[in-house]
């Protein structure tokens, strides 16, 4: 939905490096993630095309803007059928020096719900989202609005924040706040080498009460998942979305340099899914992960999920279930490049495409060093 | 005599300390924990890693972010060293005295210059830090502009506690004269030793002792020995001077030992930072402690 396709919006792109060379304190970091893959085979809900192709390609920009607030830009280039899509996937402004441990976002960014949703794609360690967020939330869900973040003055780590949307990102409406989250997260160490994290967040799109949605979903699905659009708009939708994520993680001594167990899993409930659903009708989903990083170049990952969802047709709804299975194996010359090999199996039932594939996806960066998160 | 009216100075100073009141303070490695505590020894310290750990690969998590929202000041190294976990821990714990350009972000790297500056730096140089080699813990000559520096830096955000800090910084700045004097003594008897490393972690200390590392198993800044760069190490010439493989205690022994097993010289692998062992737990002690190993295998290579 915010893909704006310009020449000139690839010129200013083009240009930037170029401002940059000068190098000067009051530039602002510039990154540049890179990734392309090969694909042997459709898949269903899929946002890669089958062959070679171009992901993700981003450029973001980030810089304190005075002592009070800091900056990011990030646009995402995408590729089909021979055109270039630009799209503008953060612009945000945040705040630094709030108190009480208080942060305020605004502009176009990330929603924090769930644990996969708030970070970059660049930073997965598998080639695509699970089902249930390529389903539910369009691989990541984005969009223009407010954020309020509290860190609770606990001994152990405790977030609460509150986000309000125009809801664009995910349906077309008319209400100005078309959606708001609350979400809350906690996490803590167990020992030197083992720390958790846990969350929960709810997300109410209040757009879905008229009925022009539903045309437009039984209508352009086919279409919508032939294009593949990156995270432009889920392709179910329910009034109310719930989460609840989970994250486990080990290292020797807690260096996470030489060696790292990861198991993640997450859990996403929608209902009230439109004008023609029954009060039983619902999408529900999940996927666990474990993602063993056995050398500092080296992991090795397997993913299983599953979402069953119903699929608008005008005035019913069509049952969908898919079950998939990815195993990874990944190589890290550096921090900033990553080859990775994956073998996905798909078993569906109402998908005209699921399939096994096999695909090799490399994501590199230049540029500023990026922080991750936990 | 300077040295004399510091030294009563001192004495007179240990029995007039006030209490202190607890400063809680977020260090990024235990080096700026030790200094932090020598200055303010009732501080409440958080430190975010270990000797255990490589400072340059730390996640942001959740109980680090929580350390960083109590605390009133954090204590890092800077230089790029910690660029891919700090600013996430910043950005999440919305700490606004934590901030950069505020007081309470003190950087080790910013009071002292650096070894290694560079004017241009991509990464096919590997991790190269353009500020240059953020390592500055070990170096004898550069520790007493920082204790210096973080004292100012102490002192301003416990104003009440001044006079205090001010004693105990003039007390660390007279045992660490006379610890230099010992080491400053060691180093003529190291002078000319070569030794194998891996990274640069002990390169300021090595460079001040005259000890020379002339052998790197990493093939690049930040990338792990690899197979071929090892082959490569064991066909240099500058291998037949080198008397010692060092390596730091979060790093992964294979690449050494089996360089050690193509050679049989010594692998000694020491703490890069203070440790909670006795004989390691200060960075007086740290040094004296590499120092001592140093001398130990120059004395087994000249004898033996």
């Amino acid at each position: 939905m915010y893909n704006l396709y310009t020449r000139t919006g690839f010129a200013v792109l083009t240009l930037l490096p170029l401002s940059m060379a000068q190098a000067n304190e009051m530039n602002p970091d510039v990154s540049v993630v890179l990734d392309g893959f090969y694909k042997q085979n459709h898949t269903a809900l899929s946002h890669r095309e089958k062959g070679i192709g171009l992901g993700h390609s981003e450029l973001s920009l980030s810089a304190p803007i005075d002592d009070l607030f800091e900056g990011r830009l990030t646009a995402a280039l995408e590729s089909h059928e021979g055109e270039t899509e630009v799209g503008l996937e953060e612009a945000f402004l945040q705040t630094t020096g709030m108190p009480y441990n208080l942060s305020v976002r605004g502009g176009r960014f990330f929603s924090q719900v769930g644990y996969l949703n708030g970070r970059h794609l660049h930073e997965d360690d598998f080639v695509e989202r699970p089902a249930a967020y390529r389903a539910l939330l369009g691989s990541h869900y984005f969009d223009d609005g407010l954020r309020l973040n509290l860190l609770l003055p606990t001994p152990v780590y405790w977030q609460i924040g509150a986000e309000a949307f125009n809801g664009n990102g995910l349906s077309e409406g008319d209400e100005d706040i078309g959606v708001y989250t609350i979400n809350t997260r906690i996490g803590s160490d167990i020992s030197t080498s083992q720390s958790w994290q846990a969350g929960l967040s709810y997300l109410r799109n209040r757009q879905l009460h008229d009925g022009e949605h539903e045309e437009e979903h039984g209508g352009e699905h086919e279409e919508h998942e032939e294009h593949g659009h990156g995270g432009h708009g889920a392709e179910y939708l329910g009034e109310n979305l719930y989460m609840a994520d989970l994250v486990w993680k080990w290292a020797p001594d807690g260096n996470n340099r030489s060696q790292q167990l990861t198991l993640s899993g997450e859990y996403l409930y929608a209902d009230e899914l439109g004008e023609h659903a029954s009060s039983d009708d619902r999408h529900e989903g999940w996927y666990a992960s474990a993602v063993y990083q056995f050398a500092p170049q080296w992991s090795v990952g397997v993913r299983h999920g599953q979402v069953e969802l119903k699929e608008a047709h005008g005035d019913h709804f069509d049952d969908q279930n898919l079950e998939e299975t990815d195993v990874m194996l990944g190589w890290s010359r550096s921090h900033f490049s990553t080859v990775r090999l994956q073998y996905t199996h798909q078993e569906a039932d109402g998908f005209e495409k699921a399939d096994n594939t096999v695909m090799l996806q490399y994501v590199m960066s230049f540029g500023a060093h990026g922080a991750h998160g936990f | 005599m300077d040295f004399k009216r510091l030294f009563a100075a001192t004495l007179l100073g240990l029995a007039a300390l006030p209490a202190q009141a607890a400063i809680k303070v977020f260090a990024c490695e235990p080096e700026w924990a030790d200094l932090t505590r020598a200055l303010v020894p009732d501080a409440d310290i958080h430190t975010a890693t270990s000797a255990r750990q490589d400072p340059h690969y730390i996640e942001a998590r959740p109980s680090l972010i929580s350390a960083m929202r109590r605390a009133h000041i954090a204590v890092c190294t800077g230089a790029s060293l910690e660029a891919g976990w700090l600013p996430a821990l910043i950005s999440r714990a919305s700490n606004r005295e934590i901030q950069p350009g505020k007081p309470g972000l003190f950087f080790a790297a910013e009071q002292v210059s650096l070894h290694q500056p560079h004017n241009h730096v991509d990464r096919s140089m590997g991790d190269v830090h353009p500020e240059g080699d953020p390592h500055i813990h070990l170096d004898p000559d550069r520790l007493p502009s920082i204790v210096n520096a973080l004292a100012d830096r102490l002192a301003a955000l416990a104003p009440d506690d001044e006079h205090a800090i001010r004693l105990r910084q003039r007390q660390w700045q007279v045992r660490w004269k006379l610890e230099t004097a010992k080491w400053r003594e060691a180093a003529t008897s190291l002078e000319g030793l070569s030794v194998a490393v891996q990274h640069s972690n002990f390169g300021y200390l090595l460079r001040w002792l005259g000890v020379e590392p002339s052998i790197d198993l990493e093939p690049k800044p930040g990338l792990p020995p690899s197979a071929s760069h090892l082959s490569e190490a064991l066909a240099d010439p500058a291998l037949d001077r080198v008397r010692l493989i060092l390596i730091a205690s979060y790093q992964g022994e294979r690449p050494a030992q089996w360089l050690a097993s193509k050679t049989e010289l010594p692998v000694e692998i020491l703490p890069g930072t203070v440790t909670d062992q006795p004989e390691t737990d200060t960075l007086a002690k740290l040094i004296s402690h590499i120092i001592d190993r140093l001398e130990h295998h120059h004395r087994t290579a000249e004898h033996g």
